[in-house]
This record gives structure tokens, sequence and C-alpha cells, in this order.
């Protein structure tokens, strides 16, 4: 079933949905965007061709957010509410919402349910808005999702004109949508075009079939520092990254809070162990970290490659290190290596 | 910049062969066509991936303090970044008979969140002819002043040149104006202490503390920043008002007489937040009440790193 939303009723749609919902939409924020509470005088970027610079994995876990209030005179601990309101993410694009599937599968397992994360994402809808035109630094084909992948949306938004036409991928959807205007086979049939052409745009940017081999078999290679060499070891691209999840749990005892903040295998002091011994003691040893979890331990864990594409750590990398061209040089240097054994 | 990268080349071409350096810290072409990424030149192969232009954007002295002592350096240097190394040099970071400043006269960086609020985000291509910068935007070619893009710290400079360069490529360009770089001082002077706040507020609240900022400077070498050490603890963790202001304010407390504003740090920043309005500040200060400016020479000690028992001042404790 598909439904039209017309792209002048935005505005009010959304201040409609704000009544029961806290509705979450791209905004602009100097020269980048971010999903920020939908107000009337919001400032949507919704015809961006680039997705969000600041994740939204950030809706569901929170850069810092409070685990729990002590009192330590009282000796007892106060509640945390974690979400006080039921929440729509409108216009999250598709390698976004991929990620946010990859990371139900570390916080919501059958061992374990990480209450945040769980609580969150049965109180969100997601409405996804596809790209038409992807940018060339996106490359989410290639590794196995699209431009108009549906991976965890409840809708999916494809533009048309001057209408939006909204297919529905669940429940939640449906019940969001049921009273809009049905779209018709015409406008269906361009949707598919359109999604089609899209795909098509999209040039593999890289090999990945064995890659998860040969990077593991580079493991203990001079890749790692060739590649590295330039790194400056700041936690831009995985912070903005939407499948990078690690996390460091500290007090804050002067607040009496205990609390979570991202955390990155890209810092020194992530792998730096309380004797002052570090196991990953170069940027070579952190940048494998980063791209074996993705594209090797993620295959071991869930046999899916752990990036979705989204090209926010080929655009802000200060020093301008491609993920792409990394994993290019991996294949090309085990070659290299083959060639001269 | 072509004739300037093809005379570049030779350079390092001709001190790589005659073995006076054991490494070229320089910038490379990348497959992102604004963003040049610094590149380190071991053999002549390697060379023809040089790149050098008004996008390269980092203060590449920002490496030297990865090597050993005895490694002899070479490192192509623009003004800003020739007085870090100099600084460094009065920090001990390197001893200067094992470097070698490849020294170019510098028309300044270009600031490609600038260039993206003319076309759009997604460039792919990029070329620069004198004062006209060309960029390929969906297809098409769009040309653009060189003048309207250069990054405000650039357009602030007072040395272009760089200073104790062993050679120079290129003709020296004049020096900046003082009284630019006082403007933006002044500006923020005037605000009352209200605005003056909320302007900082705006800026550091948006931190995420990803320390692209730290690590793209080059002053910034301590292995254990006071952002991550944890007993004490001299800030709070997170990204909340109180931890994201102190990081601001005490970074740039660090930098007071060791910055050259360079900018290296607002560039690297991926939330677009301005902060040498602090260190540019703490420099004139550092100009006005000492008579002292970074890098100048590579000898003289920054003042709060000097002192002296006669001393007529006391110590203020
Ligand atoms: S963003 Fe670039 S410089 Fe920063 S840690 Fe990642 S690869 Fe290294
Ligand atoms: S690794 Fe890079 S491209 Fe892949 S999901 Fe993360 S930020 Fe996006
Ligand atoms: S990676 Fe794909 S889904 Fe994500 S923004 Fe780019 S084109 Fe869209
Ligand atoms: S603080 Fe910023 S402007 Fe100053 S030297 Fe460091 S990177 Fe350059
Ligand atoms: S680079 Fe920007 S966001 Fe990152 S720590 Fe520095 S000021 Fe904060």
């Amino acid at each position: 079933m598909m439904y039209i939303l017309e792209k002048k009723n935005v505005d009010q749609t959304l201040s409609e949905w704000s009544a029961k919902y806290e509705v979450y939409t791209p905004q602009k924020v100097e020269a980048y965007s971010q999903f920020l509470p939908f107000t009337e005088s919001s400032e949507l970027a919704l015809n961006e061709p680039l997705n969000t610079r600041y994740p939204p994995k950030s809706l569901f876990l929170p850069q810092s957010e409070v685990m729990l209030k002590y009192n330590k005179r009282l000796n007892k601990f106060d509640e945390i509410k974690i979400l006080p309101e039921k929440r729509i993410i409108f216009g999250i694009r598709p390698c976004d919402a991929s990620a946010i599937t990859l990371l139900d599968t570390v916080f919501d397992t059958d061992e374990y349910q990480d209450p945040y994360w769980t609580e969150r994402r049965e109180n969100t809808i997601l409405v996804g808005l596809g790209c038409s035109e992807p940018p060339s630094t996106c490359f989410c084909t290639t590794v196995g999702y699209g431009p108009f992948n549906q991976d965890g949306l409840d809708a999916l938004m494809t533009e048309l004109d001057d209408v939006y036409v909204v297919e529905i991928l669940s429940d939640k959807g449906q019940k969001l949508f049921s009273n809009f205007p049905a779209s018709s086979k015409d406008q269906e049939q361009s949707v598919l075009n359109i999604q089609l052409k899209a795909k098509d745009l999209m040039e593999p940017a890289f090999e990945t079939e064995n890659l998860k081999q040969t990077l593991d078999q580079l493991f203990e290679s001079d890749y790692w520092s060739e590649i590295a060499e330039s790194c400056l070891g700041c936690g831009i691209c995985t912070f903005l990254c939407p499948t990078c999840f690690c996390f460091d749990i500290v007090d804050e005892v002067q607040r009496n809070e205990r609390i979570r903040n991202w955390d990155t295998c890209m810092f020194r002091i992530y792998s730096q162990e309380a004797s002052g011994h570090n196991p990953r003691p170069t940027r070579a040893e952190r940048t494998r970290q980063r791209l074996m979890h993705k594209y090797s331990y993620w295959l071991d864990h869930i046999d899916k490659i752990g990036c979705t594409g989204c090209g926010r750590c080929v655009r802000h990398c200060p020093v301008g290190l491609d993920i792409r061209a990394m994993l290019r040089a991996a294949s090309n240097f085990e070659r290299e290596v083959v060639n001269v054994g | 910049m072509p004739e300037l990268t093809t005379e570049l080349r030779k350079n390092i071409e001709q001190l790589l062969t005659d073995q006076v350096v054991d490494v070229v810290i320089a910038f490379k072409k990348a497959d992102a066509p604004l963003r040049p990424q610094p590149a380190f030149f071991r053999n002549l192969e390697e060379l023809e991936d040089l790149e050098y232009n008004g996008l390269c954007q980092n203060n590449l002295a920002n490496y030297l303090t990865r090597y050993p002592h005895d490694t002899k350096i070479g490192i192509v240097v623009r003004g800003c970044e020739s007085r870090s190394v100099n600084a460094l040099i009065v920090e001990k970071q390197h001893p200067r008979e094992n470097l070698y400043m490849i020294g170019i006269p510098c028309q300044g960086i270009l600031d490609i969140r600038k260039i993206i609020k003319k076309t759009g985000e997604d460039v792919t291509g990029y070329s620069e002819d004198g004062d006209q910068v060309s960029v390929v935007y969906e297809g098409k070619e769009v040309n653009l002043q060189r003048s309207d893009l250069l990054h405000d710290s650039c357009l602030r400079c007072a040395h272009p040149n760089p200073v104790n360069a062993d050679v120079l490529l290129g003709e020296p360009l004049p020096d900046g104006d003082p009284t630019i770089v006082r403007l933006a001082i002044e500006e923020f002077e005037a605000l009352d202490r209200d605005e003056r706040y909320a302007w900082f507020q705006k800026e550091a609240e948006r931190c995420i503390r990803c320390y692209a900022c730290r690590e793209a400077c080059p002053m910034c070498y301590c292995t254990e920043c006071f952002v991550d050490h944890a007993t004490p603890r001299w800030t709070e963790s997170d990204i909340s008002q109180a931890g994201t202001q102190a990081w601001h304010i005490i970074r740039a407390f660090h930098q007071a007489g060791r910055c050259t504003s360079c900018g290296a740090c607002e560039r690297a920043c991926p939330m677009d937040i301005k902060m040498t309005y602090l260190t540019d500040k703490l420099n004139n200060d550092m100009l006005e009440v000492y008579q002292f400016e970074t890098g100048m020479d590579d000898n003289t000690q920054p003042p709060f790193a000097s002192f002296n028992l006669d001393d007529k001042n006391r110590f203020v404790i």
C-alpha cells in the first residue's frame, strides 16, 4: 500500500503529529544538519542530497546518557525515566535505519536486553526518506544495502515532484499514514523507476568478496601502519558512524550520576589498561580494529558487514582517509605480498 | 598550483636522492577531491602522488612529534607551519639539525565549508589557477574566487612567509596587516558580557568531544591530555555544558604563547565550531603584554614556560 504526503503539507503534518509524538527531523545547524525536535520554526533539511552529519543513532544511544542517579548520604538510587514520549523520526536515510537494525543485534539479544535501547526502539516510528540522487561519497550498494533499502523502517518515502510517495512497511507505519490519500498506479510506477535508477547510479566502490579473508590475512602485516600513517586518532570517523556503538561508563561523582558516553577505538586511552600497558599502542592497531570490526568481526557475529556505506567517515575525516580507498588497498596489498612470495 | 608542485617534487627528489633526510612530510592526492592527504615520502616512486594546493588543510608540524629525535625529517612548511616547527624545536620536540624545512610563502588555505556553502556538499572535482578556483558540482563546473574562500585564520594571517626555512620555493609575500588580526578580537570584545557568554555557549556546547581539534594541533602532543586523566578528573567526561565548556577553555589556555593561529583545529572540527577566537585573543595578549609571537625564532621560550630567579615581578598564586 502506498500513500501520498504532499510537500506543502509536510509542516502541518509534522505539527499535527507533534501533539501526540515527539517528532525529530533533519535540521540545518551551521553548514551541517542534525536530527532535532520539530517546532514551528524549524528549518527542515529534507532536500539535502546527504544524510545528516551527526548520526541519528544518537536518538537511541545518546552520546552521553545518565544511567542512574544516586544519593550517597541516604544510600539510595533514583529511578531514571528513559523515554517519556512516543517518537517519530521523520526523514531518516536508509543507511541509518539499517544501521539501527545492526545495533539491535548488540543491544537487544536473546541473552541481553539493554532497557535504554529497547524502550526507545519500541516507542519510535521510523519514517525513511530514500535517496533519489545518491552522493558520490555514499556506497550503500557496495556493502549490501541501497538508497531505498527498507531494513528497520516503518515507512519509506520517495520524492516525486511535489509529493512524497509513502510505502508502508509495518503496522506502525500503516497506523500513522492510514488517513492519507492513496497514490495512483502511475505514481507507483514512477517510484519504482526512481528507485531502480538510483541504485544503478551507484558504482561498486570496492570488492567485498573475500574481503574478510583478505583482512584476516593482513592482521600482522605492515598494511595497517601504511594506511594509518596520517591518521590523527580523533573520534570523527567513529562518532559520526551510524554503526559504531562503543561506550564508556563513568561515575560523575560530583553530580552523583553514573553516565554512559560514546567511546571510540581510535582513542589511545580506549585500550589503555590500568597497568599502563596498551595492547593497541599506535594508530595502526587502532585503525586495524576499526576496519576489522566492520569488515571482519561483524561477519563473525551476524554474517553481515558492519558498515552501511553512509559515507560520513569518508566526508569528514580531517586528513582525507577514505575507507573505500583503504579497503581497495587491502586487496592490492595482499596481491603484492602473494606476488612477492 | 601545478608549477609549484613540480618545483616541490624536484626539491624533495633531490633531498631523498642525496639522503639529506629519511622522510619528507608533505601532501598527496586523495580520492576525495577536497581533501589532499598528509603523506610521508621515503622513496622517489611515491612522489608521483605529491600534491600542493589551497586545500591542504592540515598543519604538517603535527607529525613531527611522532618521530625519534634522530630521524632526519624534511617537512613542507607554510608560514604558520614553520612557526609551529620552531615552537616545537623550542620545546625540544625535535633537534633543529635533524630538520629540513622546505618553505612555501603561503597564499592561504581554502575553507571547505565556504566552498560547499556556495555549491553543495558533494563536490567531485577541483582545480585552481591564480585567484580562480573551479570545482565540479553535480557534473557542472562552478567557478569561484579564491579570495572568497580563504579560511578565516588565513584572512587574518600576519606572517605568510616561512620563518627559518632551509629553502624557499616562490617569492616572499608581503606581511599581513596586524589591524586585521585585531579586528575579530575587537569585535568579540565589543560584545557585552552576556553576549560573549552566549557566543561561547553556542560554539562550545555543540562540541561532541571527538578531540579532532586537539589531534590536528601540532602543540597538543601531551601523551595524556587533561581530559583523559581519570584520577583526579579535571573535567566532566560527557557532552554536558560543564564538560564541553571546560574542554574549550582549558584547551585554549594550554595554547597561550604556543599557538601560531594556523586554524588547523577549526578546520578539523566536524561540528563547524569556532575556536580560534579564543586562541587568537590569547596570542594577542602574549604580543601586547610580553611582546612575544610564537615561533618567530627557534630559541625563545614562550612567556608561560620561562622563569627567571631575578624576576622583578612577584609570582602570583
Ligand atoms: S577521522 Fe580520520 S584522522 Fe580521525 S581517527 Fe578517523 S581515520 Fe583517523
Ligand atoms: S564505516 Fe564509514 S561509511 Fe561505514 S557506516 Fe561507518 S561512517 Fe558510514
Ligand atoms: S549511503 Fe545510501 S542510503 Fe545512505 S545516504 Fe547514501 S545513498 Fe542514501
Ligand atoms: S590551537 Fe589551533 S590555531 Fe593554534 S596552533 Fe593549534 S591547531 Fe593551530
Ligand atoms: S573538533 Fe570540534 S567537536 Fe571535536 S572536540 Fe574539538 S571542538 Fe569539539
